[in-house]
């Protein structure tokens, strides 16, 4: 294997990864954006898997069960919309509440889905290209949710900057005060904000359970909902960073897994940390960053400074 | 605006408030702080729905719900505080202000050239694509006079325009109002200064408590019946000159002071004030009077430099030792940066003798007792030492502050506009608590925006302009274009 | 909220200190019990006689109830070891990881130093006190000096310590002996606590988690450091101002909370397992953090708080069991009642002040 073969293995295999947390990382960015933070991505994760994994297993379709994820995280963070921006309760706390509700509920109605496994999506006969040396593995890797997650990266980057809707959100971000002396509502802004983060958070968990791993356990997520909110800071709120940021740790994760298949003596256990420790590291990394150069969403520094 | 009126709990903010404005018309909105000019600007903007009243638009009754629908009747307003959204691009600012925006905006094309024509009438260097945060306050406000001419609006609601602007910027600002009048606009302008009135003015209302008291034409009025307007028949008691120190050591040596980050700092600040002296720093706000103030009061840590007390090194950092106990500190927005709002207001009076209270507070915590004489002497309301401080407004925290920090003995005060939100007598009343201490023999650093109140009761002026100490001057005689000049920037 | 309504409602909170209070609970507890009426209803299992298993199988007997008080006392200490952290502002999620951190190098101590009668137990403590303070502290740093939201960290770190726990129990420190459950070697009976009721599992540690509290309590509400800590958490540059120090207090109350933490994780892997296992901590670091939250950061009301929670936990094991329901059930009543509390309090927030 050549040099170049390797690295676009190592690259492709973290992009296939990746692909979960991108959609995560890509709905909260959208959410932050708009000046509110929704720790329960996690939990929304974990019901759009569930949901996911169980609408195709029962249905056959794949398909299926990913439309079943976007709509189960949506449901969930509704949750999240309601509590904070009917009942005004804190933030950081309605997303732990939903993180919990959306674990206790998925594995409460994943428990006969446990085990079972599903085909997911019909790999399409490429014929002779597959066999071609850097297009093979390029096909080979791309399944439906990582393109329909590199499309939902540019759809969402080009919203942001480009609509007039985005600029809305950006405004209500920034200030909720001053948007709303433009005739913008701040409060439905955020709604349509978190109902997108929750969408696309579902999708990252059913393309994650329905597409890549293709089985249900409970937790399965690992902490993958709260890396991307990490995320989000290092790519300092920008949609565009989003695909780099999730591409590193997929990376770290998909090689700590060839290390493993390789033989390498160190315990897996202690390898998995690995993408975890990345992730803190480059959130320092990142942290000090967006203090010194901004990018942060004005309105959202105020809600990380004063805690309660 | 007829009959209009609006409640807060007990309190009328607006008490049968009639206003009219006619077309071409530049109507003076005079009053003091609380009298309840906003909360009436406010409703005409559709922010607040009033408890009673009509409001009629060319003839015809309208009712807002919110600030979409009075853009949609061609009223547009440019807040004091600006509603510009610093991370934006000043094009991505007028676009969010524009009706019809597509969904797609484009960049460049006639659509675009139609979002910036007026801007570019305003402020033909202005660049479209810099950011909000990049540009000069001036220019801001420019920015959102733009806004609001996109709008086509008929009625054009100013609130507090010139407050910071320097003297240049002032005049400018009245040129622009006078012709947009020209234009058969109709002009709102809300004020507390004469020069805008004099300027600009073709009549004058003055609210007082909530209600209209006045609505005459502005022609032959004179900066005396103004202020008499304003507050009525109160009783103001003036404060009083203080006599100039004899020439004497320094008590406060500022040598080379640079603090600051990239929101606001100073450089090679050198200052020295003599016991019993009033050195007044004039300037437009967001020169560095918070990083200055905050410096040499010990307050915020400093990059470089020193600030000697009686000889001693006092600044946080760098060296030196902090001393809170003979320092009074009033800091800019004390609401944010001067009390600790979850804490009652007997905690906040005290905070400054916390630290040397034993382990075991018990009997010695800090009490209703002696917080009340405190609170008295000062007006602070609700006289309440329990009531949390978040409860209070802006005004009483002010005054809390003033009350917290300038009793006792100090031997240095530095204040960082200490009226601001005060009527004219509280005014008056922390002026006395502060030029008592000049009496007294403390130096005393005084911050303010108001030129006008330097010059009449500081010895010196010094003005901060980019972080800079431009020059210094005795206030009595002083040349006020130069002043102004300096504000701007120009070099001496 | 209509007028008429908050007026009355105000008039009474003025006249009875204790009515905000009481209302809040009681609201709160009708929101909790609604909810969880319906999601039962919507199971298709009859409400009432659930919670009457609920009950039943958490206090109606007095296993039942040596079991509650086995589970409050890592939910008691955990949320403890989150209301410290929180008094001065500073969110934590991460008593887990602390958890597993004192109980791994609790369990270090005693892999090494069991031998000794009288220095194990000690060590072993000092062992847990420290790995959880240092858990506590690296977050505690991060903020004070980087300002890096300690919420996120803590979150990860949690994931890692529970990974470091998996290296060892499946690596070096496994009893190969054992064929079955990984986990390393029994702990010998002197590193363990004295039982309070002599057959179960229920250990002394109760004692010294509700001393904790109650030691807690009265220094922050009586010292002039508990003062310290609300200006701080008030107004930073205030208090900064002031003369307290932000670096030293976030570090002293990380420490101290990651060492309660860490306590807790010893605690349960000696009195309770008897050796490391994986997974121990199961959710006490998240139920901790509702039960502080929902204590209002306040160390005595914690307390019966973490008792209902313990309760609600160990009916768990009971719906198992008589209910064929699973154990996830416990954790969506979790959120329920989490949820309710948050909905109940911002809306009796936002009544108060129209």
């Amino acid at each position: 294997m050549t040099f170049i073969e390797l690295l676009l293995g190592i690259l492709l295999s973290g992009l296939r990864s990746a692909t979960p947390l991108l959609q995560v990382l890509l709905g909260e960015t959208i959410t932050e954006r708009a000046g509110v933070v929704n720790l329960g991505v996690e939990g929304q994760m974990l019901s759009g898997a569930c949901a996911g994994f169980a609408v195709a297993a029962v249905t056959g379709n794949p398909w299926a069960g990913l439309f079943a994820g976007i709509v189960a995280g949506m449901l969930l963070s509704s949750v999240h919309a309601f509590l904070v921006l009917v009942a005004g309760a804190n933030m950081f706390a309605s997303g732990v509440a939903v993180w919990l509700l959306g674990g206790g509920l998925s594995a409460f109605f994943g428990i006969p889905f446990v085990g079972r496994r599903i085909d997911g999506f019909a790999s399409p006969d490429f014929g002779g290209a597959a066999k071609l040396p850097l297009v093979g593995p390029i096909l080979r890797v791309a399944t439906p949710s990582v393109l329909i997650a590199l499309a939902t990266w540019v759809l969402c980057s080009l919203f942001l900057y480009r609509t007039r809707a985005g600029l809305r959100l950006r405004a209500v971000g920034e200030s909720a005060e001053s948007a709303s002396t433009l005739g913008i509502s701040p409060t439905k802004v955020r709604w349509a904000a978190i109902l997108a983060g929750g969408a696309l958070s579902g999708l990252g968990g059913a393309s994650l359970s329905v597409d890549l791993v293709r089985n249900w356990v409970e937790w399965m997520t690992a902490g993958r909902g709260l890396v991307a909110v990490g995320l989000v800071i290092v790519a300092r709120w920008n949609p565009w960073y989003a695909l780099p940021a999730a591409l590193l740790f997929g990376v770290v994760e998909s090689l700590t897994l060839r290390l493993q298949a390789l033989g390498v003596t160190i315990s897996p256990y202690l390898l998995s940390t690995l993408p975890y420790l990345v992730c803190l590291g480059v959130l320092v990394w990142g942290s000090a960053r967006a203090r010194s150069k901004g990018g942060m969403p004005r309105d959202l520094a105020q809600v990380f400074s004063k805690t309660e | 605006m007829k009959g209009i009126t609006k409640r807060f709990g007990e309190l009328a903010a607006n008490d049968s408030v009639d206003l009219d404005v006619g077309e071409g018309e530049v109507v003076a909105l005079l009053g003091e702080n609380g009298a309840g000019k906003s909360t009436l600007m406010k409703i005409l903007y559709g922010f607040q729905s009033p408890d009673s009243g009509t409001i009629e638009i060319e003839g015809k009754p309208v009712r807002f719900s919110s600030p979409r629908d009075a853009m949609a009747s061609s009223i547009g307003m440019v807040f004091q505080q600006f509603s510009l959204i610093p991370a934006l691009t000043v094009r991505e600012n007028l676009q969010l202000a524009y009706p019809d925006l597509p969904m797609v905006p484009a960049r460049g094309g006639g659509r675009d050239e139609r979002l910036l024509a007026h801007l570019k009438r305003l402020a033909p260097d202005l660049d479209p694509s810099a950011l909000v945060a990049d540009i000069p306050v001036g220019q801001m406000q420019l920015v959102e006079l733009a806004k609001v001419l996109n709008l086509e609006a008929l009625l054009v609601i100013l609130d507090e325009p010139t407050s910071v602007l320097t003297p240049i910027e002032t005049k400018g600002l009245h040129e622009r109002v006078r012709q947009l009048a020209k234009e058969g606009r109709s002009v709102i302008l809300i004020t507390h200064k004469f020069e805008d009135v004099a300027s600009c003015a073709d009549r004058v209302a003055v609210m007082r408590h909530g209600k209209m008291v006045e609505n005459r034409t502005a022609v032959g009025l004179s900066a005396q019946e103004l202020s008499s307007l304003m507050v009525g028949g109160a009783k103001v008691v003036p404060a009083v000159r203080v006599p100039p120190p004899a020439r004497e050591v320094p008590l406060l040596e500022v040598r080379g002071l640079t603090a600051g980050d990239v929101f606001s700092s100073v450089s090679g600040i050198d200052l020295m004030v003599a016991p019993g002296e009033i050195l007044g720093i004039a300037g437009v706000s967001g020169n560095g009077q918070d990083v200055l103030g905050a410096c040499v009061a010990g307050m915020r840590e400093v990059t470089s430099g020193e600030v000697l007390l009686e000889g001693v090194a006092v600044q946080r950092g760098n060296g030196g030792v902090p001393d809170p106990t003979v320092v009074g500190f009033i800091p800019e927005r004390p609401s944010v940066n001067g009390v600790a709002p979850d804490l009652d207001l007997s905690v906040n009076l005290a905070l400054k003798g916390i630290p040397r209270l034993p382990f075991w507070m018990a009997g010695r915590k800090p009490s209703a007792v002696e917080a009340l004489p405190m609170l008295e002497a000062y007006d602070v309301r609700p006289r309440d030492p329990s009531r949390r401080a978040r409860d209070l407004s802006g005004g009483n925290l002010q005054k809390l502050v003033a009350a917290r920090e300038l009793s006792g003995a100090r031997k240095l005060v530095v204040a960082c506009y200490p009226t601001m939100g005060l009527d004219l007598s509280a005014t008056q009343a922390v002026y006395a608590r502060l030029f008592a201490h000049a009496r007294d023999g403390a130096a005393v650093l005084w911050i303010s925006e108001e030129l006008d109140d330097l010059l009449r009761f500081a010895h010196r002026i010094s003005v901060l302009s980019h972080g800079k100490i431009l020059g210094t001057v005795a206030a009595e005689g002083a040349d006020r274009n130069l002043l102004g000049r300096w504000m701007m920037g120009a070099a001496a | 909220m209509t007028p008429s309504l908050a007026v009355r409602r105000k008039a009474l909170a003025v006249r009875y200190p204790w009515f905000e209070g009481t209302l809040f609970a009681v609201s709160a507890t009708l929101v909790f019990f609604v909810s969880s009426l319906i999601f039962f209803a919507l199971l298709g299992r009859s409400p009432f006689l659930l919670f009457g298993e609920l009950l039943s199988g958490s206090l109606g007997s007095s296993y039942g109830l040596t079991e509650t008080l086995v589970k409050t006392i890592p939910i008691l200490l955990c949320a403890l070891a989150t209301a410290l952290p929180a008094r001065l502002g500073l969110l934590t999620v991460g008593a887990s990881g602390q958890f597993y951190m004192g109980a791994w190098c609790g369990t270090a101590m005693v892999l090494l130093f069991g031998h000794s009668h009288w220095a194990a137990m000690p060590l072993m403590f000092l062992g847990a006190f420290a790995g959880g303070a240092i858990w506590g502290l690296v977050p505690g740093f991060l903020r004070a000096k980087l300002e890096v939201n300690e919420t996120l960290v803590t979150l990860l770190l949690n994931y890692v310590a529970s990974l470091l726990v998996d290296w060892v129990v499946y690596g070096s420190w496994r009893d190969t002996s054992n064929l079955g459950w990984p986990a390393t070697i029994s702990f010998p009976q002197w590193v363990k606590l004295p039982l309070l009721i002599n057959g179960s599992h229920l250990h002394s540690g109760l004692i010294l988690a509700l001393l904790i509290a109650v030691a807690l309590h009265v220094v922050l509400s009586r010292s002039r450091w508990g003062l310290s800590l609300r200006i701080l958490k008030s107004n930073l540059k205030l208090g900064e101002g002031v003369g307290f120090s932000w670096t030293g207090n976030v570090a002293l109350v990380m420490g101290i909370g990651g060492a309660i933490a860490g306590l807790s994780g010893i605690l349960e892997t000696s009195c309770i397992h008897g050796r490391l296992e994986s997974g121990i901590a199961l959710n006490f670091g998240l139920t901790g953090f509702l039960v502080a939250w929902m204590a209002g950061q306040h160390m005595i009301r914690i307390i019966p708080l973490a008792f209902v929670m313990g309760a609600l936990l160990s009916s768990g094991d009971a719906l198992q069991l008589y209910a064929q329901l699973p154990e996830a059930t416990a954790v969506v009543l979790q959120s329920i009642l989490f949820c309710s509390v948050l909905a109940t309090g911002g809306f009796l927030r936002r009544g108060r002040s129209p």
